[in-house]
């Protein structure tokens, strides 16, 4: 954490964000590792780790602790239709329809939702999304110093301010709730699911668990920009990121990264101007995202975790050293961690991610 | 002419307003506005603004996707009077998102902007077979084969798209779009395709364009 920190460090870290669940099965397959580790693994759990062992990793980024602050409980994962091509529609955990195709490796179909209305947030939604203390393990989190990795930094996961909701409702449904006729619907929605990530996280940390950084999810961004309009998503989301970071430095925590796919250059100044610091995972690769125009931009108070295109893996070593010769000059600006920019995707070549994990950890700063 | 009426129709388009879209437009039907007046410059003069803000960040996708339902909204009581008077599409498109991926909201958002522009679009949704384009543009008198992918996993289905349509010897009647996120301007010429665009707005421009020049 001392290169986020601009304080002196000997080495960049060899960080990663895990893996497209295929190419894990491919490795095996390859015999680089076992297939129980390969279908075992999670972000952060044993597996991860060990995998991290096998190709010279230190940690992945995205493995920080998970408390229960999403749906609680989730919806009945339930099969509703086995249709005629072989794919099936579902209801999934967050009480979307989906159609989703077995061997077909893809994000799956959105297919209709249940969050339409007030009515269906009220019965269905809102008793989810309230705080009570049933989330919380107290008993792990009063241990939690106790237990907690020592050779790497340990991230508090502090949930989404809107794109859970969007995952509730699809794109779709969510520009609707924006714009239908019950005005102060989605905005009663981003508070109610707020309330209850401030709450969850204010738990935990009285416990006096003790976390190196603090790490929200939204993927609100997509190629073109944001998937809705900064001054809304300003609107409704600030005074809760604002809240909840200052909550995070109460507790000793400022750091505080934000996952988000796309081009997120249009709601920066939003995380940046209430506590989020930390971008990640900087998708330069697919999306063509950017830290250093950003880093022009925000000045020192902009950190980076991410930036690597992890497309290299897939071709040679001179790519994969074209890469590391770009991360080295963006770790040189200070107060950025290299890291592929996304989940490493099938056709990755395992030698060349341990040739990456290896290099950029001789890179001396 | 009630211009002052189909300017009301372009502007609540606009602004999303879809329930009262349909009532303006059967007003404007009622006032003897003939159908294809109230298309062009009621609710497709709407759906270009919305493109053109779009493009430029004006507007983002909400804005879009309820001015998209809007706009089917009035299509859907035009309908009958279109087809009555012999209006037709200004051409026709199959849009899908090819085979293996099942991600489809960017490809929708390219069928409404092109439906906005007056174009016929066969949607074929997603998981689409390369033979399926190809059989669709033939039987269906297509113009455009517009081919969306979300993941670096599938976007070399569109190539076999193109080495289809070679085989297939269609290429001088039927146009090739391309686009989703990890598609851009060098992938497009490496596999042959016609075009690639930078967001849907761009995309419904070019196909109305590609009719417009390919049926004279």
């Amino acid at each position: 954490m001392n290169i986020l920190h601009y304080r002196d460090a000997d080495r960049l870290p060899a960080v990663h964000f895990g893996y497209w669940p295929e190419l894990l099965v491919e490795w095996a397959e390859q015999g680089h590792l076992d297939m129980a580790l390969a279908k075992g693994w999670r972000d952060g759990n044993d597996a991860d780790r060990e995998i991290d062992r096998l190709i010279g990793w230190d940690f992945n980024w995205g493995g920080a602790a998970s408390p229960n602050n999403r749906l609680f409980p989730p919806f009945e994962y339930k099969v509703l239709e086995e249709l005629p091509d072989g794919s099936r529609r579902i209801q999934n955990r967050e009480g979307l329809i989906e159609k989703v195709k077995p061997g077909v490796q893809s994000i799956p179909m959105e297919d209709d939702y249940q969050l339409k209305d007030r009515e269906a947030f009220e019965k269905l939604y809102k008793p989810r999304l309230t705080y009570t203390p049933e989330r919380i393990d107290f008993d792990y989190y009063r241990h939690f110093n106790e237990i907690r990795p020592t050779d790497r930094p340990v991230g508090l996961f502090l949930g989404s301010m809107m794109g859970d909701i969007r995952n509730y409702c699809s794109v779709i449904g969510m520009s609707y709730l924006i714009y239908d006729e019950d005005e102060t619907l989605f905005e009663d929605i981003v508070n109610q699911n707020a309330d209850m990530q401030f709450k969850v996280a204010e738990a935990v940390l009285s416990t006096g668990a003790a976390f190196d950084f603090g790490h929200f999810w939204e993927d609100i961004c997509f190629k073109s920009g944001p998937l809705i309009d900064p001054k809304l998503f300003d609107k409704l989301t600030a005074p809760h990121y604002k809240k909840i970071t200052d909550l995070c430095l109460a507790h000793g925590i400022d750091i505080v990264s934000l996952d988000c796919d796309g081009v997120t250059e249009q709601l920066l100044r939003t995380w940046i101007d209430n506590g989020v610091n930390t971008m990640f995972p900087i998708e330069v690769g697919v999306w063509g995202d950017q830290f250093e125009p950003a880093r022009k931009k925000y000045g020192e108070r902009m950190l980076g975790v991410g930036g690597m295109d992890k497309r290299a893996f897939r071709e040679d070593k001179a790519a994969v050293d074209q890469e590391i010769e770009r991360m080295k000059r963006l770790a040189s600006l200070g107060g950025f961690i290299p890291c592929p920019d996304h989940r490493l995707m099938p056709g990755s070549k395992f030698e060349l991610v341990q040739y990456y994990a290896e290099k950029i950890k001789d890179v001396r700063l | 002419m009630n211009t002052e009426l189909l300017n009301e129709i372009s502007l609540n388009l606009q602004q999303g307003k879809a329930k009262l879209i349909k009532e303006l437009v059967q007003q404007a039907i009622d006032e003897g506005i003939p159908a294809e007046t109230i298309l062009n410059d009621g609710l497709m003069a709407g759906m270009n603004v919305i493109g053109e803000k779009f493009k430029n960040n004006d507007v983002y996708i909400p804005e879009v996707l309820i001015a998209a339902r809007a706009m089917n909204n009035g299509a859907q009581v035009l309908k009958p009077y279109l087809a009555a008077s012999g209006v037709k599409a200004k051409g026709k498109v199959c849009i899908g998102t090819v085979q293996g991926d099942l991600h489809d909201i960017g490809k929708n958002l390219v069928k409404m902007m092109m439906e906005g522009k007056g174009l016929e679009v066969v949607d074929l949704g997603s998981d689409v077979a390369p033979e399926t384009f190809i059989e669709t543009a033939i039987n269906e008198n297509c113009q455009i084969i517009a081919c969306s992918a979300l993941l670096t996993t599938t976007m070399d289905v569109m190539g076999k798209v193109v080495e289809l349509a070679n085989e297939a010897g269609i290429r001088d009647k039927v146009r090739i779009m391309i686009g989703g996120a990890p598609v851009d301007e060098a992938f497009c010429r490496r596999i042959g395709a016609d075009l690639y665009t930078e967001d849907a707005a761009s995309a419904a421009d070019a196909a109305a364009a590609f009719c417009a020049e390919m049926l004279g």
